[in-house]
């Protein structure tokens, strides 16, 4: 299959996670109403765009994964004559692992978008715990945290002229993860996380 | 009493919402990360990743710059020289043999004019083997070196094939070099098949059973670039 067709699918994945977070999310959650009926809440709507976009955030990862190997191998999986090149980066020994523990950067994003993910169930699950702001400020800041690596890895492009798409769409999921877990510490500081319970019931 | 027993249901409480709350999380540890290791699984089955270095069974490090052909120089890229599908006798691609040299080193001196025996040797009609391409990466170890220097050397010594320029020793650093003259023997697909300067220098890739195997060092049992070439080329690709 062609490599944009399969990144496409990525793409979609966290498209439709960025969908539900935004206002459409009331309309398009009535998917899932039935099947998950926390899905009818703002904080619902917002958890599950969150997951979908970590998810395909964690897929588009374990790509680069694969990819790193396969060019280890000797294969050449994403190339042209373009700009839009990964063999040239992900493919290139000095900056296709993190320079603290050598791993491929695939491997860090599918850590990283575990990690996001996990908080995002969890949240989900136990909305009301009192570790839930704990988890949404982790989530906050792991976030935040991933801004220099991008930084960092986009600074690798400008070097060598070449765009990697793979990367850059782990790179767009982790601002959009971040955008998310944001909206979710807005919306934990409203009257809107629980609207059924006062904020001062909850405090 | 009455006031212990409240108590006693809120602590009952509290303790059933913590045993609540540690449940969403173990639940939700326990999706992620099967979805991790599926995703592990998934890349582990698929791919049969192998360690970028210059260990035999390694893939050589790329690199790229300026050489010099004997009128000008030019830019080079190592990746250009390989064939990627190749595999074990699959075709006879050429094999490469890398040289790490300095135009100030007394053993580079001395060697010079047999390794440009063998560039000619390894590519005539006569060697019975798949052609081997050499390439001299020139690198600035003992004293300052120039390009001119390094023109001069590879007339001197009537070297026919391409001097790279490393006199910033960037490509000596990815390749671990750390002494001239280094020599290595890279596959057509890039794999390093021979190291001279690995701990055993009598050791050399099989490309069939992918694992090392012993070479003979026909004088004194040190393992020559051209004993390298004729045993490995032989056997991984070379008419038997």
């Amino acid at each position: 299959m062609n490599e944009y067709a399969i990144l496409s699918i990525h793409g979609a994945i966290v498209a439709f996670g960025v969908l539900l977070m935004t206002p459409l999310g009331t309309n398009i959650s009535q998917l899932f109403h039935e099947r998950y009926p926390s899905t009818k809440t703002r904080r619902g709507q917002l958890l599950a765009g969150l997951m979908f976009v970590c998810l395909g955030g964690f897929t588009v990862s374990a790509q680069t994964l694969w990819m790193h190997n396969k060019l280890s191998e000797g294969a050449s999986v994403c190339s042209g004559n373009t700009i839009l090149n990964c063999d040239g980066l992900i493919g290139n020994v000095a900056y296709n692992t993190d320079p603290l523990f050598g791993q491929p950067w695939g491997l860090i994003g599918m850590v990283a978008f575990t990690a996001l993910m996990w908080l995002a169930i969890t949240i989900g699950k136990e909305p009301m715990s009192p570790q839930t702001p704990l988890f949404i400020k982790a989530g906050l800041g792991a976030t935040i945290a991933g801004l220099p690596v991008i930084g960092l890895l986009v600074s690798y492009e400008i070097k060598e002229g070449l765009i990697c798409p793979f990367c850059t769409v782990a790179h767009i999921t982790n601002v959009i993860a971040l955008i998310g877990f944001f909206m979710l510490f807005k919306l934990y500081e409203s009257d809107g996380w629980s609207p059924e319970t006062k904020k001062t019931l909850r405090k | 009493m009455h006031e212990n027993e409240l108590e006693k249901n809120g602590e009952d409480m509290k303790t059933m919402l913590e045993n609540q709350d540690a449940s969403a999380r173990t639940d939700a540890g326990i999706i992620v990360m099967s979805m991790f290791f599926a995703g592990i699984l998934v890349v582990a089955f698929t791919t049969n990743p192998i360690a970028s270095g210059t260990k035999i069974g390694e893939r050589a490090p790329i690199f790229s710059g300026e050489a010099y052909d004997g009128s000008s120089w030019k830019s080079f890229e190592f990746e250009d020289l390989l064939d990627t599908t190749w595999t074990y006798n699959s075709s006879d691609a050429p094999w490469i043999a890398v040289e790490f040299l300095d135009t100030d080193c007394g053993y580079c001196k001395q060697s010079a004019p047999d390794v440009g025996q063998w560039a000619e040797m390894y590519s005539t009609e006569q060697w019975i083997g798949p052609d081997v391409i050499f390439i001299a990466v020139a690198v600035e170890f003992v004293a300052e070196s120039s390009r001119a220097e390094i023109v001069e050397f590879r007339s001197q010594y009537n070297n026919n094939f391409l001097y790279v320029d490393d006199l910033d020793i960037g490509i000596a650093k990815d390749w671990d070099v750390a002494a001239t003259p280094s020599y290595f023997l890279v596959q057509p697909d890039g794999i390093v098949a021979w190291n001279s300067g690995q701990a055993t220098n009598s050791l050399g890739w099989d490309a069939k059973e992918e694992q090392s195997i012993s070479l003979n060092g026909l004088d004194d049992g040190y393992v020559q670039l051209n004993e390298a070439i004729e045993q490995l080329t032989l056997l991984n690709g070379g008419e038997e």
